[in-house]
């Protein structure tokens, strides 16, 4: 293996362009040999090089005749069909280059903007964002809840198939992990958390507090965002004109 | 997530048994040969054919100049014709040819550059320690963090739409901003605040509902 990247160019240094040529063409004759092997098929590859008259060829004189007479006993459509030269070999490599460098850079963008959303759910300023940004964060958004509602039916629907009765009023006591709930409970927390901004507000406030150290004490559930006189400062700016 | 393949391992080169590991590998080894071949062209300047016959006796091939130039070489004893016409053909092609390897280049660098960005998001995006409990998956969590993070998304989406607006508003502002005292030379850029390339129904029809994230 090489350690530097070679450049994709003939190269002009005589004596390094020679060593390579040596290099390449004993590895690329193993390529095919194993190639033949493996997959149990016939080929041949005949190589021409600048220093010497006669073709290198694999697998023998002989075996290159027989596939080459193969090759030519085969329709000239089906002998055509799949072959390449530079040109066009190099323009299909471009182009599924082109499709993967796509592919990676949108997924780069899902995964940056799922950065700035949760930034944004801490409270984190949307000023810095243009109307590209803000457009993509508007669908991630949707797509998040989307999934949110999914998994809140799911769980809706278990805990009507379990029939489980809850308990006392776990939720109105300050919510512990893991507790099953009943449908009814389920619909009054649903509406407790829609009703009106004002008292939504109030609700994520009682999740800030500064005082609190930014540890995670036994309550888990208690620490949505906010840690710090800072965020909270950014909170206020973004939530409180 | 399992792995799928078992990665790169030490091979023994006999024939392969499973059908399906036999046709995958001879397709990415197929690949990788013609591209070794396609190099070795370019850096060295060599003549190259190689035919190679699939599973299904299909025939792929690849050659520099050409296959069928190779092979008539092959076959006649080796003269490589000189004419002036042939020539200069030949001039084109590597001319061709150094582009495309350029341009391969170019794209193979950028996506290089994008995965190690991917990487490097990744590694920002670890929801770490339990500690950021909203960025964990939504089958892990119970429903009152469900529900607290419900809340908390429709309230960063309503900030959004308002930003939206605000940009908006600027966006309008600043094309009215032009000197009425000048003389209008053409038709006067339209200045109507209600212009209805701003409506505001706009806002709500910027793939919200479209579903046209990421283009």
């Amino acid at each position: 293996m090489t350690r530097k990247k070679v450049k994709l160019a003939y190269i002009t240094n005589d004596s390094a362009r020679k060593a390579t040529y040596k290099k390449r063409k004993k590895g690329l004759m193993k390529k095919v040999s194993e190639l033949s092997t493996l997959c149990g098929i016939d080929a041949c590859a005949i190589i021409y090089s600048p220093y010497d008259s006669q073709p290198e060829v694999w697998p023998s004189p002989l075996g290159v005749q027989r596939v080459l007479a193969q090759f030519r006993n085969m329709p000239e459509m089906d002998q055509s069909k799949k072959m390449v030269n530079q040109e066009s070999f190099l323009r299909q490599r471009i182009t599924k280059a082109n499709e993967q460098l796509k592919k990676q850079r949108k997924e780069n963008r899902e995964k940056e903007m799922t950065q700035v959303m949760f930034q944004g759910l801490i409270g984190k300023s949307l000023n810095s964002l243009n109307m590209m940004d803000l457009n993509d964060l508007g669908w991630l958004i949707d797509q998040n809840l989307k999934e949110i509602h999914k998994r809140v039916e799911t769980l809706n629907k278990e805990a009507n198939n379990s029939q489980v009765v809850a308990a006392a009023a776990t939720y109105g006591a300050g919510p512990s992990v893991e507790v099953k709930i009943s449908p009814e409970q389920a619909e009054r927390q649903a509406f407790e958390v829609n009703i009106d901004a004002m008292q939504r507000q109030q609700w994520l406030m009682d999740w800030i507090n500064p005082q609190e150290p930014m540890g995670f004490g036994g309550d888990e559930v208690n620490n949505l965002p906010f840690g710090d006189a800072n965020h909270n400062a950014l909170w206020s700016s973004a939530f409180f004109p | 997530m399992a792995r799928q393949s078992k990665g790169r391992r030490k091979l023994d080169i006999v024939k392969i048994t499973k059908e399906s590991n036999l046709l995958v590998t001879f397709s990415k080894r197929r690949y990788g040969v013609f591209k070794k071949a396609s190099e070795l062209a370019t850096l060295c300047g060599a003549e190259i054919a190689i035919i190679v016959f699939s599973p299904s006796m299909k025939v792929f091939s690849f050659g520099h100049p050409s296959v069928e130039t190779v092979i008539d070489r092959f076959f006649s004893g080796n003269s490589t014709q000189t004419s002036g016409v042939l020539q200069l053909a030949k001039i084109h092609r590597n001319a061709r040819v150094r582009d495309l390897n350029l341009q391969l280049t170019q794209v193979t660098t950028q996506l290089d550059e994008e995965k190690k960005r991917g990487e490097e998001l990744d590694q920002g995006n670890k929801a770490g320690d339990g500690y950021r409990w909203w960025e964990s998956p939504v089958e892990e969590l119970d429903l009152p963090k469900l529900e607290h993070l419900k809340a908390s998304f429709e309230m960063l989406r309503e900030n959004v739409t308002k930003r939206v607006e605000e940009l908006l508003i600027q966006t309008t502002n600043h094309t009215q901003f032009y000197n009425p005292n000048s003389a209008p030379v053409n038709e006067a850029l339209p200045t109507d605040p209600n212009n209805d390339v701003f409506d505001e129904s706009l806002v709500y029809n910027l793939g919200f509902q479209n579903g046209n994230g990421f283009f």
